[in-house]
């Protein structure tokens, strides 16, 4: 989130559309029903009528899929209608720029960008390219006429997506689109707000990050970034997701968003080169020219001492990505089919039922050596060996059972969507011989480390080297009582040495050497600071020698009175609870409106160590520059990006720099109503089929498992998968709950009384649900919360089901099978974020 | 037998009366006891609980009893005659120093009577106490239940108010009558002044 | 302290049952084999482990292609409790200082009087033949806390708290008639309803059935009043007319 979960409550308007609050965050609803309260608007867009929608002030169905074209005619019809926030779109986005005349849009490439490689299926980005002046700055059209400048490009760009246009390929009646766009629309006013909350709804496509790329771009001309009620904001499906993704979970950043090494950065200084953004712009802060000492940090965090000057800090040592190499979910369980590995930690995760494509994940599992599945219950992960359609006595595949403990059964931090990182003790000790999972990996790397010592190996040197000091050791070197408080002092960070600030004269002192780091202001390049993770710099600080836990503060103190109650917990960064804050203040530091002000320059507030004059108020500012207006020290807002404003036009995705619609890889149109050459995405990495739309034969690696149906009369249904609110995930934890099943015992799918009345169904029947890859059994739920889409004269109908579903539990096998057996393996542009929110099914009654 | 005696109610009739008369009280302290929350009775019986058991199966002991009556009283109390309506136009000269009545069978018009009230009222309230007590599998139970329990605690209302008047007939009102629960015989005279039609019947 | 309350909002509902397992979690009630019958809502009804449950309702709406309802379903507590009134068995059925019907499972004779005679159908027998229904979370508010579905609600959907204060806040929220504010002498379970309670599935006019009511007021003191004037009428027959005496001059032996 760039806000927070209480911030909701300051919206005038609520857009849910790609999330459903109601049934998967709950406790979100009670700040949407505060908004309420005081007159916000809750507008719910989704092909279902959801708990949600039951909520919502104007609801609005959608065929899934087609979010970029509604929200495509949303911004043309924010700029026709004039509904932008002028002042702040000319001051703090790009809107203003100008871009290299030669760079062309879909609208006039026949569905792509300019520089797209047809064959390599990628784009050349040079085109996409700002113009620079002569002093290397930018050039900008402060009027926005321009005919090159991003304001008049977004502008053409789309042109194409007028209303009648967008509800033909949504579905959406017209009139609610026009109503959607009015209401959301008014919140381009300065008193007034609005905020976008999504989940997978938004991600789990084939154009995922280009969701929320377009809903970027009408918050940014709305001005409703930096905002109390504004923002982006992800609701996350799980307490400490946002923490997990914070460390590094993903295969292409390391803990704080740091790339993860590719292997032709051969060093450090390559590393550090080819990942600081450069601006010659002085207003601009640039935030990540600070790459260097957070890598530095990082590896002094990892490698302790073993981590010098003369080695580079042990940047040798990481892991490195070869050049396009994809380390991602669908990727790794590809490759485990065609047996590229021999083990697999199935670590909290249970993908037999979670992954997309689980019937090809399954397959995978069986290719294994090993297994090792960490988990509270056994789950058709652990068991896949004996589940439906294995011949287990062909399976090799050792399984180990590790179990783990819950959340209340260990001490730890978890961070919400909202960045809040709250420490929680342990409630009851581990159930058995169920441990923690830091006591769990306390254990294997001390035996992982023996092995290596005893019989060597291969590149011995990351694991001999790592710097583990997580609590009192025994005669053999070993941690014996692992101490979870040291894991996250070691995350803040220390200072290594006596650190100065050299910028002064004569150089203060930061910090004494081995004192916890008390910001990431302070993180040096030269091996002198410490921080596993520095945006959590400030998490587990020291001040006056006296050791703060400041996540575990329970400060009830709400200053603003916008609900960021700065004394509880703490988020990063730096406790700053409205992400690009400064962009909710004029150029002169007031705030745009003055009832919700997130911050506030005060000219006369004395800085009590400078004893300078003037100074903000309100949340942790982004940085402590003046605003804007002071020509000589004035920062602009967006302080993470180098042009230091907020970007509509976004050059460095993948498939463009402005969202273009495309079809889901499994729709059911033959052609892409924006333009007939590109259905899908143009740089989606194709995963081949043995039959079906970019097929190759199995000799030329075609895949059996890959097989996907589009405009196939076959599968003639567009389906999505979704999470209720009585279970969790695949349903290892809630299906093992008799309060849980007793609510939601069976896999289900919903339809609409239409479909059901062609195809014969009655509410409550049994039916099989199947796709090009697999056969699901479920309950049907004849509803009227599905209606039939009108799509290009057409009648498109959509079906959904939900995830949580398993042959393992309950063990009669009564609660059927995941609906992921029924999903595509292929992912987004950007992120490989499978698609499994849009795909094409059948259905029948057994 | 003396030779003056007349034998009116058999071993069997007067145990079952007994039974009948013992099960009634059983069942009207308890549901005294169960109408107005009465916490000393119901630890008289051993706690609510086992005096809801208590009164269910001494309906069924009621029941029973009360239709082992029938075998003898139903064709008595069923004849009625012009006698009987005399009798019972004068009320039994239960308001009269001196009245004359007309001569009567076995049982007086009175005691038909009474018979035929407490025979339907027991029916009512048995097969009412069976339903509340079973709960039969049926549509509608709540109402028949509903409906049941107003039988039944209008029939126990009659019953509490028939009853105490039966009592004070057979023994106050009426002294020497209770010898028929005892010994089941009577002085001739006594009943041909009571019943002339029956002991005529007889012979005497 | 006043009369509590919970003030049940559907318009503030999410239908994420929250309450539901919160209430079995705090009582210990098992959850049971269920199945999906093509609905969202189970179990289809109250049962003896199932105190609290939100009925899904859809209805036809003009601005949407569905009105979808969720409306929590409980013991209503009522002022004047037909379960109450008809309990033969004492402190079976009981009113807690704070106003809940609360019940004792070993007093109860297991009867089922009080399920015919709820106006709102709550009254379950567990397989001890014992009542079980909501009880308020009778401990826990005895203990200043608030019952565990209304801890739980995310929403404010129920609400906890002295009666009034409860009113007032529905009142200020404009709802202007509150379903249960005076039926059955005021209900403990009070919805702040946008429109008739028979849209949200509810009784217009609950009422205790009126043979319960004509049982209470007339045929209960009338077994008193019978027994006695029976008795009494004997002995003033006695005193007045003495034994009966038939065809003076003829003795009996």
């Amino acid at each position: 989130m760039t806000n927070h979960w209480i911030d909701v409550r300051n919206a005038d308007v609520i857009l849910v559309m790609g999330g459903n609050p109601a049934e998967n965050h709950p406790i979100s609803m009670k700040w949407i029903a505060k908004a309420k309260e005081q007159g916000a608007k809750l507008i719910v867009v989704d092909p279902r009528f959801t708990r949600t929608a039951a909520k919502a002030d104007i609801y609005a169905p959608l065929r899934s899929g087609t979010d970029i074209a509604f929200l495509g005619g949303m911004i043309k019809y924010i700029i026709e209608n004039k509904l932008y926030f002028r002042e702040y779109v000319a001051n703090y986005t790009n809107a203003s720029f100008l871009v290299n005349p030669e760079f062309k849009g879909p609208g006039e490439l026949n569905g792509v960008f300019s520089g797209y490689d047809n064959k390599g299926r990628k784009y050349d980005k040079k085109t996409w390219a700002y113009q620079l002046d002569e002093n290397g700055l930018p050039k900008k059209d402060l009027s926005l006429k321009d005919p090159n400048c991003v304001f008049q490009l977004l502008k053409k760009h789309y042109s194409r997506y007028d209303i009648d246009k967008v509800s033909s390929i949504t579905g959406t009646p017209a009139e609610k689109l026009k109503e959607i766009y009015d209401v959301y629309g008014s919140t381009g006013k300065p008193d007034r707000v609005g905020t976008e909350l999504y989940a997978m709804g938004w991600t789990q496509h084939t154009v995922g990050t280009q969701n929320i790329r377009t809903m970027a771009i009408i918050q940014l001309l709305l001005g409703n970034m930096g905002m109390a009620g504004g923002g982006v904001n992800a609701l996350r499906g799980e307490s400490n997701v946002q923490g997990s993704t914070d460390h590094g979970i993903l295969f292409h950043i390391l803990p704080g968003y740091l790339p993860t090494p590719k292997a032709v950065w051969t060093d450090l200084k390559t590393y550090i080169e080819k990942n600081t953004p450069q601006t010659k712009d002085t207003r601009s802060v640039n935030w990540w020219s600070n790459r260097g000492k957070y890598i530095t940090s990082y590896l002094k965090a990892v490698y302790g001492n073993n981590a010098t000057k003369d080695n580079d800090f042990a940047y040798a040592w990481l892991p490195k990505l070869d050049e396009g190499m994809n380390c991602s979910w669908l990727v790794l369980f590809d490759q485990m089919l065609k047996d590229k590995f021999e083990g697999f930690f199935a670590w909290g995760q249970n993908p037999a039922c979670s992954g997309a494509n689980a019937g090809k994940v399954r397959k995978a599992l069986a290719r294994l050596k090993w297994m090792v599945n960490v988990n509270l219950f056994d789950n058709e992960t652990g068991s896949f060996w004996k589940g439906p359609g294995m011949k287990t006595e062909e399976i090799q595949t050792e399984v180990f059972q590790l179990p783990a403990a819950s959340s209340v059964e260990k001490e730890g931090s978890i961070t919400n969507s909202g960045r809040l990182a709250q420490w929680r003790t342990r409630a009851i000790a581990p159930v058995g011989e169920s441990m923690p999972d830091s006591e769990i990996m306390n254990e294997l790397y001390f035996r992982v480390r023996k092995l290596y010592k005893d019989k060597g190996g291969k590149f011995p040197a990351p694991v001999m080297n790592l710097d583990w000091n997580y609590g009192e050791k025994d005669a053999s070197g070993k941690v014996a009582k692992f101490d979870i408080h040291q894991v996250a002092k070691e995350i803040n960070g220390y200072y290594l040495e006596d650190v100065y600030d050299k910028k002064t004269d004569p150089p203060t002192l930061l910090g004494k050497k081995g004192d916890l780091c008390a910001s990431f202001v302070h993180l040096q390049a030269d091996g002198t600071t410490s921080s596993g993770n520095w945006l959590y710099s400030q998490s587990y600080t020291q001040k006056e020698g006296k050791i703060i836990n400041m996540m575990a503060r329970r400060g009830k103190d709400d200053p603003t009175g916008l609900g960021m109650y700065p004394g509880w917990a703490w988020c990063w960064p730096v406790n700053r609870h409205v992400l690009y804050n400064r962009a909710s203040v004029d150029l002169n530091g007031n705030p745009w409106n003055p009832q919700r002000a997130v911050i506030k320059w005060n000219a006369l507030k004395e800085d009590p160590k400078t004893k300078k004059l003037g100074g903000w108020e309100g949340d942790v500012p982004d940085g402590p520059a003046p605003p804007m207006a002071d020509e000589k020290t004035g920062k602009y807002p967006f302080i993470m990006r180098a042009e230091g404003v907020g970007l509509i036009y976004g050059p460095g995705l993948a498939d463009g720099p402005f969202p273009e619609h495309y079809e889901a890889l499994e729709c059911p149109l033959q052609e892409n109503p924006m333009q007939p050459q590109h259905r899908i995405n143009p740089t989606i990495k194709l995963f081949y089929g043995v039959e079906g739309p970019h097929q190759k034969p199995a000799a030329e690696g075609g895949s059996l498992e890959d097989i996907f149906a589009s405009c196939d009369i076959r599968f003639p249904f567009v389906a999505t998968t979704y999470r209720v609110s009585e279970h969790w995930q695949t349903g290892v934890l809630t299906r093992h709950l008799p309060w849980q099943l007793e609510m939601s015992p069976e896999q289900f799918v919903e339809l609409s009384e239409e479909l059901a009345e062609d195809l014969k169904i009655k509410n409550g029947d049994k039916v099989i649900v199947s796709s090009a890859r697999g056969r699901v059994r479920a309950v049907a739920m004849v509803t009227r919360r599905f209606k039939p889409f009108k799509v290009m004269d057409s009648t498109v109908h959509q079906v959904g089901l939900p995830w949580h579903f398993g042959w393992q539990f309950p063990e009669d096998g009564s609660a059927g099978d995941s609906a992921n057996l029924l999903t595509p393996t292929i992912g987004d542009a950007n992120t490989m974020i499978p698609e499994t929110k849009a795909f094409l099914v059948n259905i029948e009654k057994v | 037998m003396s030779n003056n005696m007349i034998k009116k109610a058999g071993g069997f009739e007067i145990l079952n009366h007994w039974v009948l008369a013992i099960s009634f009280f059983i069942l009207a302290i308890s549901g005294f006891g169960f109408l107005f929350h009465l916490e000393q009775v119901g630890s008289a019986f051993g706690g609510f609980n086992q005096m809801r058991d208590i009164h269910n199966w001494s309906g069924v002991v009621f029941a029973v009893s009360l239709f082992l009556t029938m075998f003898k009283y139903l064709t008595v109390a069923l004849n009625f005659s012009a006698d009987d309506m005399a009798w019972l136009g004068k009320a039994g000269g239960y308001f009269s120093k001196k009245a004359q009545m007309p001569p009567q069978d076995e049982l007086n018009a009175g005691q038909k009577l009474l018979y035929i009230v407490v025979l339907l009222l027991g029916i009512a309230i048995s097969v009412t106490g069976v339903i509340m007590w079973l709960r039969p599998e049926m549509a509608d139970v709540n109402k028949w239940v509903l409906f049941s329990f107003l039988v039944h605690n209008i029939a126990s209302d009659i019953f509490v108010i028939a009853i105490p008047i039966h009592i004070y007939l057979a023994t106050l009102a009426n002294p020497g009558t209770l010898r028929i629960m005892i010994s089941g015989t009577v002085p001739v005279e006594w009943a041909r002044k009571r019943h002339a039609k029956w002991v005529q019947k007889l012979g005497y | 302290m006043g009369r509590m309350s919970i003030l049940v909002s559907p318009e503030l509902c999410i239908g994420c049952r929250g309450c539901q397992t919160a209430c079995k979690e705090w009582n210990q009630l098992s959850g049971v084999k269920t199945e999906n019958r093509g609905s969202t809502e189970n179990p289809p009804d109250l049962t003896p482990n199932t105190f609290n449950k939100i009925r899904y309702v859809e209805l036809p709406s003009e601005t949407n292609m569905v009105r979808w309802l969720f409306v929590s379903q409980r013991c209503m507590h009522c002022g004047d409790a037909g379960c109450m009134k008809i309990c033969p068995a004492p402190g079976a059925l009981f009113r807690t200082d704070e106003g809940a019907v609360a019940f004792d499972k070993d007093k109860c004779v297991g009867c089922k009087l009080c399920v015919t005679s709820c106006p709102f159908n709550v009254p379950r027998y567990d397989e001890k033949n014992k009542i079980s229904k909501c009880h308020l979370c009778a401990e826990r508010i005895a203990n200043r806390l608030e019952p565990a579905c209304t801890k739980t609600c995310p929403t404010g959907a129920l609400r906890f708290g002295e009666r009034d204060a409860l009113l007032g806040l529905a009142q200020k929220a404009g709802y202007a008639k509150v379903y249960g504010q005076a039926d059955l002498e005021g209900l403990g379970a009070m919805y702040a309803f946008m429109d008739a309670p028979k849209i949200y599935g509810m009784n217009e006019n609950p009422a205790i059935p009126e043979s319960v009511v004509f049982w209470d007021n007339v045929l209960r003191p009338l077994a008193y009043l019978g027994l006695a004037g029976a008795v009494a009428a004997s002995l003033v027959h006695y005193v007045a007319f003495g034994p009966k005496k038939i065809e003076e001059g003829k003795k009996d032996e």
